[in-house]
């Protein structure tokens, strides 16, 4: 029995099972080729792969589940909908997970340790590190977050931080951040634990970019090419907005400027509500969501730049960077004072626009404004050093008037 | 009233197109960039994005042509005067802005009554003008990070993290473009105060009349009324 537990039959087989047809799997091989960066022609060895490596050994793998809403797992197992990644997901021993686990209590803690003592293991983790009231902010199974993280993470192959939280705190580190959360890398690189991470952001993580960031490492046996945020170039490399089906309305200036519009109805782009796909940079348009059914902007919602991350500055988390979601601009803060830079910065140029009008009238007052006042004979600083000097500085102030009794009458 | 003869030997031919440059050049990017940032009338966007790319590259040209010119083109260092040395002079501190910075602001807080004595800039106004270059190529370096050809270079994404991500980036050049609305607001403020005389000799080239000025010595040195008859004591304010 044992040795069934860690080997499971022929892909075709479960496929069937699924009614999943070979055409349908080929297609998903495809897409994970393109993903995991081996191009289109290597659907054919990605296929073979995944057959091979369901009669070898299973990938093990422990997922911590940190500070979440548990949305990435929910995302991951789809368990209303079985669909191919999630057979594919049977690629792996899914070791340890605090929501998937059927096991639970001492013996589930004893097969994290037990995967971490055999090493040859990925740590995937999902949710922020809460560093808060020393590490105690997040225990589980009588042991704090942070002791949990760093003994996972110190023998693991690899570790893969799923969703924006488990990347740089996402959502959890949201200001004031209260939890002191943080993402994995800036945690583990505090902690001086090096160990190769990749990081895919998006609230919740896309299934299908965890997919193919595994089978990469299953097939070739390491890591997809990283950027320089460790995310996986070929994933986070397009933005949104050069993908974007709304992108030709765009082009022709058809916006949506409400939602329950004319406009909204007829599709058009979403850039005056808010659309974050400008500056925002994942594959959502050509992987989408959900099966591939769907996806943000599709489904009729503006991008809200969940996929924005910065896994060394826990405060650029994408919250605070690309609220509010219905608006162009992101929020500027001091202190607790949210403003938006648009109206902060009309002001203070209608101030000095007034300042200088009021000026106006006052060197219209002083005669100035034709032609200016008269000229000072010599520079201050340089009647004073005559004083000094014991000589006398010339005062009379000089127009066009008196310009040739001066400039004639010897007035050095 | 007293002002400076207006030369063309302060603003040489180049300098003209140059300003002319500029004056288009920002009045479009300003208008494409409003439009840009929120679009309040639809089917002008790629029209908006087209003209700010282009202009956007205009001007930077532009700048950096004023700038390398400024160490070849020779003008006058103060008005009211023909005598001409290399631009980049009227740049730096010269000697008739020596000690004049209070002088200035006093000025034009109406505590003195004089008008200051300078070079072709007063202090504030070379101040102000010597930062305008680096405001434009700020400018035009948070553009391209916002612009998505230039985004994955290099010299640009280290530039997007380092202000904080694309979200920074665009809050960073919006709120400097409010400051080059400030700028043009003061500069068209300061420049047509005591009369439009300044603005004809830069748009339209043309001289007027006023007292002259020796920069050697720092001094007034008499009048000039090119050759013509206007009245010595009601000096014409507007060129005419
Ligand atoms: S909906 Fe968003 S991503 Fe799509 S074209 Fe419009 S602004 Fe770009
Ligand atoms: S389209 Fe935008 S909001 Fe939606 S998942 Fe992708 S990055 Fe996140």
């Amino acid at each position: 029995m044992t040795t069934e537990e860690s080997t499971i039959s022929p892909l075709q087989a479960r496929l069937d099972a699924r009614g999943v047809s070979r055409r349908t799997f080929l297609k998903f091989c495809v897409a994970i080729a393109v993903m995991a960066g081996l191009g289109k022609a290597a659907a054919p060895d990605v296929a073979q792969a995944l057959e091979k490596s369901t009669s070898g050994k299973l990938l093990p793998v422990v997922w911590l589940e940190l500070a979440s809403c548990s949305g990435c797992t929910e995302s991951t197992a789809q368990v209303t909908t079985p669909d191919i990644a999630s057979v594919v997901l049977e690629l792996i021993s899914l070791n340890y997970s605090e929501t998937l686990s059927a096991a639970a209590g001492v013996s589930l803690d004893k097969a994290r340790t037990d995967t971490i003592a055999a090493g040859g293991y990925v740590a995937v983790i999902e949710g922020a590190v809460v560093r808060g009231w020393d590490g105690n902010g997040l225990r589980i199974g009588g042991m704090k977050g942070t002791d949990l993280v760093k003994e996972t993470c110190e023998k693991a192959d690899a570790v893969i931080a799923v969703g924006s939280c488990a990347v740089d705190g996402g959502w959890q580190a949201g200001y004031p951040n209260p939890a002191d959360c943080c993402g994995v890398t800036e945690f583990l690189k505090a902690e001086g634990i090096s160990v190769p991470i990749i990081n895919i952001p998006t609230c919740p993580v896309n299934p299908d970019w965890l997919v193919a960031v595994l089978v990469d490492y299953i097939m070739l046996g390491k890591l997809p090419e990283l950027d320089d945020k460790n995310m996986p170039s070929l994933i986070f490399g397009e933005s949104i907005h050069d993908n974007c089906p709304r992108r030709g309305h765009f082009e022709n200036g058809e916006f949506v400027y409400q939602f329950g519009s004319v406009e909204e109805e007829k599709g058009y782009c979403l850039y005056a509500v808010g659309c974050k796909g400008p500056q925002t940079y994942a594959k959502c348009p050509i992987t989408r969501w959900n099966e591939s059914i769907s996806w943000c902007v599709e489904a009729g919602s503006p991008c809200i730049g969940c996929a924005n991350a910065d896994p060394t500055r826990t405060t650029r988390n994408w919250v605070d960077t690309m609220t509010p979601f219905l608006k162009r601009q992101r929020n500027m803060r001091i202190g607790d004072l949210y403003f938006q830079a648009a109206p902060v910065a009309a002001t203070v140029t209608g101030i000095v626009a007034a300042a200088l009008v009021c000026h106006g009238f006052g060197m219209k007052a002083a005669g100035r404004t034709k032609g200016g006042a008269d000229f000072e004979p010599i520079r201050t600083y340089d009647a004073k050093k005559l004083k000094q000097a014991g000589k006398e500085a010339p005062t009379t102030p000089i127009n066009e008037g008196n310009v040739e009794k001066f400039t004639k009458g010897g007035d050095e | 009233m007293a002002h400076l003869a207006h030369y063309r030997e302060s603003h040489p031919l180049p300098f003209v197109i140059t300003h002319w440059i500029n004056l288009v050049g920002f009045i479009l990017l300003i208008f494409t960039g409003f439009y840009i940032h929120y679009p309040f009338f639809p089917n002008f966007m790629s029209q908006a994005r087209g003209v700010h790319i282009f202009f956007g590259f205009v001007i930077v040209i532009n700048c950096i042509f004023r700038v390398v010119a400024a160490f070849f083109i020779k003008s006058a260092p103060a008005e009211g005067t023909r005598t001409v040395e290399t631009d980049i002079h009227s740049w730096l501190p010269q000697k008739g802005n020596r000690h004049q910075l209070g002088a200035w602001i006093k000025y034009y807080l109406f505590i003195k009554k004089t008008h200051p004595l300078g070079a072709k800039f007063g202090v504030p106004q070379k101040i102000s003008y010597g930062l305008i270059p680096f405001l434009i190529l700020f400018m035009g370096y948070t553009g391209l990070c916002l612009w998505a050809p230039a985004q994955q270079v290099g010299f640009f994404s280290a530039g997007i993290t380092l202000l904080g991500g694309l979200a920074g980036v665009r809050v960073w050049h919006y709120v400097f473009m409010w400051v080059f609305i400030i700028f043009i607001f003061i500069h068209v403020y300061l420049a047509n105060i005591e009369g439009l005389s300044p603005t004809f000799m830069m748009f339209l080239w043309k001289e007027h009349p006023g007292l002259t000025y020796d920069p050697e010595t720092g001094t007034i040195t008499g009048y000039d009324d090119l050759g013509g008859s206007a009245p010595k004591t009601e000096a014409a304010p507007v060129a005419k």
